[in-house]
């Protein structure tokens, strides 16, 4: 949820790009085929519960990994928790205490003369941490998060301006419907029906289904051998549609220009940010999205990973004019590493984290970030 | 999980089924406003007596009509609470329990009565002004409700989210009423940030839209019946939308479709419905109801945006272009437009164009 409510779900102006899985995941691209006859039919004979791993098992075993299965945490297996028994912090007068014992945790605010503790029901995020909180049937966004960086808790970013006059402001911010189903929806997997929250029948993280719409009823018409049912290929995306695919989540670029966010908080958008490239553009699939991020498997953090990507438009033997109607430069000052000077690292502020920046440019020393 | 209970509790505050809500009321009321008035209790203080037998036959009424409050036993607690202020006429905790019991079981002028008491020895009191002015609304002295809700609400009586719901809506029926559409319109804004979808409300809600003083318990039965019904009365639909669009234009799209369904040829209705599908990247669905809303009335501007966001979705460069520069040629700065032009662009292989029209976009932003 990170950045969270105040940055990205606050859409004061309400253009909230609804929910839905962020990066396309496609199966036929990285995974098996998804008409396996002879592995279901090996399941069949196995008589297993058929899950989209029977066939799928080399994209399902990489995807357990990847952020996105994990953007929730189940509340009796959080490894964030679970390392960490006990949590606490004093800001602003009041003391904060995360503890978890056998298998539950809590989250505890106190002013000193009197404490407020609720449970934890769900936990948004797989690094970073921030719990929403229910209290007399609202939600609330605590008001400290856990942050690998310090590896403790902080104020949660954009609540760092709250100024709570009680213990239940000092708890968390209250956050609305709309803001609740946003969040749960980018975080987890059927958790609305329509515009009605469904907690009842979510579950934590993206499962497969959360992008790939009908891959339920694939999985049940493969159990019968029928495999004429699949779900909408998401490799067929063009580099526009996937920004907006994936930006239903991380924002498209119509969503923030609408919302007029402004400012180094926006670098949390990659979709959007990638479109403020000079070199973007919709029907291109080298500037895709899924051209450098494999969403079914943890993010590479090895800048030289991303050299080919971007030597598929800036190669030596692609530097004349190209039908599109831009040249293409190559770079005269390294040959690898392309992302660490053109994408540059941005510290989000209050987000206790770095965020690489995804619109992809000649940047200049000294230069203001560009919004 | 939210939602469900706040439709729950409107359907209760709004309904005028009264004949089954009030003979729940005293409790549902009793309950809705023990908050405050816990709150309210440590405000005004313990009475004082002048000697320890009045005192201690004060604490055995007040202890006997609270638990005969608490038992549900009304009379029996508004004739102990009687007696006790009798004993203690500036006990204003029981003044306000009494005014609150009489209201719950429907006798708005004693509830009024009472509450008098209260706000002559606590001015200003937000809660006792809020219920007043609930009571004045049911005896129909509406100038007096508005006064007491509006000063209610501003001296923060809304502020205790159980008792917001009933607080604003009533209060929201009485600007109407006076004329004060806008000020109203505010007051049901609440209830579309909450994602409230009631008739009644979607009744009050529209006459409000469409500057009609009458009373959503006045409005003919016949129409609402029809209310009732969603599918039946124009506006109401479209309205409620535009509140919702606010939070979220997939949030108002089933309203504006409903709108559709109540007016087919209700062209600002397609308009709006194709501008919220845009907006939610519907952009197939869009294109038909923004064609239907032009064939009706060609230069509606929400219209042709939605239309030629469209159409340039769908790779149509040459009309895109077209409906998009009408729409340019009126206002240049128009950001969806140029939003349009920039996907189409993009959509199209035009890096460059798309580059600088999405540099007009980020430029109007500053």
């Amino acid at each position: 949820m990170s950045g969270w409510f105040a940055l990205g779900c606050k859409s004061s102006l309400g253009r909230l790009a609804a929910s839905a899985g962020v990066a396309a995941l496609i199966w036929l691209l990285w995974g098996f085929p998804s008409g396996s006859p002879q592995l279901a039919q090996t399941a069949k004979a196995a008589a297993a519960p058929v899950t989209c791993a029977t066939c799928h098992v080399g994209v399902a075993t990489s995807y357990a990994h990847a952020p996105m299965r994990h953007a929730l945490e189940p509340v009796e297996n959080d490894p964030v928790l679970l390392t960490h028994p006990r949590l606490t912090v004093e800001q602003g007068g009041y003391t904060y205490t995360v503890e978890t014992k056998d298998g539950k945790s809590t989250y505890t605010v106190s002013d000193g003369k009197d404490s407020l503790t609720v449970p934890i029901h769900w936990m948004f995020g797989q690094k970073s941490q921030t719990w929403v909180l229910e209290k007399d049937g609202s939600l609330y966004e605590g008001l400290v998060s856990y942050f690998p960086r310090e590896n403790g808790l902080g104020t949660t970013p954009g609540d760092g301006k709250t100024d709570p006059k009680n213990l239940i402001e000092a708890m968390g911010r209250k956050i609305t419907p709309w803001e609740t189903l946003q969040c749960f929806n980018c975080h987890a997997t059927a958790a609305s029906e329509g515009a009605k929250l469904t907690l009842d029948k979510m579950r934590p993280g993206l499962d497969c289904d959360r992008c790939h719409e009908g891959a339920e009823k694939h999985m049940a018409d493969a159990a019968r051998d029928n495999f004429s049912t699949l779900p909408k290929s998401l490799k067929k995306m063009d580099a526009q549609d996937t920004a907006n695919f994936c930006g239903q989540c991380h924002r498209t670029w119509d969503t923030v220009i609408r919302n007029n966010w402004k400012g180094t908080v926006d670098v949390r958008f990659q979709p959007y940010r990638l479109e403020n490239s000079k070199c973007f553009v919709g029907n291109d699939p080298r500037i895709s999205c899924l051209a450098c991020h494999n969403p079914h498997q943890p993010v590479n953090h090895d800048d030289a990973f991303y050299d080919a990507k971007c030597q598929a438009c800036h190669g030596e033997a692609k530097t004349t004019a190209v039908a599109a109607g831009m040249a293409i430069k190559s770079c005269s000052v390294a040959k690898d590493k392309c992302v660490s000077c053109h994408m540059p690292k941005v510290e989000l502020p209050g987000g206790h984290a770095i965020f690489t920046d995804h619109m992809i440019r000649v940047v200049k020393a000294g230069e203001a970030y560009p919004d | 999980m939210l939602v469900a209970p706040i439709s729950e509790a409107v359907t209760k505050i709004v309904s005028y089924r009264k004949q089954q809500i009030r003979a729940r009321r005293v409790a549902n009321s009793t309950g809705l406003w023990l908050p405050i008035l816990l709150v309210f209790a440590l405000l005004i203080g313990g009475p004082g007596f002048g000697n320890a037998q009045q005192a201690a036959q004060f604490d055995d009424l007040a202890g006997r009509a609270a638990a005969a409050r608490d038992s549900g036993n009304v009379p029996l607690a508004v004739e102990l609470y009687g007696q006790a202020t009798q004993l203690k006429p500036d006990w204003a905790e029981g003044w306000f329990y009494i005014g609150l019991l009489q209201y719950g079981a429907n006798n708005f002028p004693a509830a009024i009565d009472a509450l008098n008491h209260v706000l002559e020895l606590k001015p200003g009191a937000a809660p006792a002004l809020a219920l007043r002015g609930l009571s004045e609304y049911e005896t129909g002295a509406y100038d007096d409700s508005l006064r007491d809700l509006d000063e209610g609400v501003k001296k923060g009586a809304a502020n205790e989210p159980r008792n917001e719901q009933i607080i604003r809506y009533h209060l929201a029926q009485m600007l109407a009423r006076a004329g004060r559409f806008q000020d109203a319109m505010l007051q049901y804004q609440f209830f579309a940030s909450k994602h409230i979808d009631d008739p009644d409300l979607l009744l009050g809600l529209g006459l409000a839209g469409m500057r009609n003083t009458t009373l959503p318990k006045d409005f003919p039965a016949e129409g609402r019946e029809l209310v009732e019904r969603y599918p039946t009365v124009p506006n109401l639909h479209f309205y409620y939308g535009v509140l919702l669009f606010m939070h979220g234009p997939d949030l108002a799209i089933d309203q504006f479709k409903s709108e559709v369904e109540v007016a087919p040829s209700n062209a600002a209705a397609h308009a709006i419905l194709a501008y919220a599908l845009m907006f939610a990247g519907r952009f197939a669905e869009a294109q038909p109801e923004a064609e239907a809303a032009l064939a009706r009335v060609p230069d509606i501007e929400m219209a042709q945006i939605a239309l030629g966001r469209s159409l340039a979705e769908a790779g149509d460069v040459k009309r895109a272009t077209e409906v998009l520069n009408q729409v340019l040629k009126r206002d240049a700065d128009n950001m969806e437009a140029h939003m349009a032009l920039a996907a189409m662009y993009s959509r199209t292989g035009k890096r460059e164009e798309a580059y600088r029209e999405r540099l007009v976009c980020l430029g109007m932003q500053k």
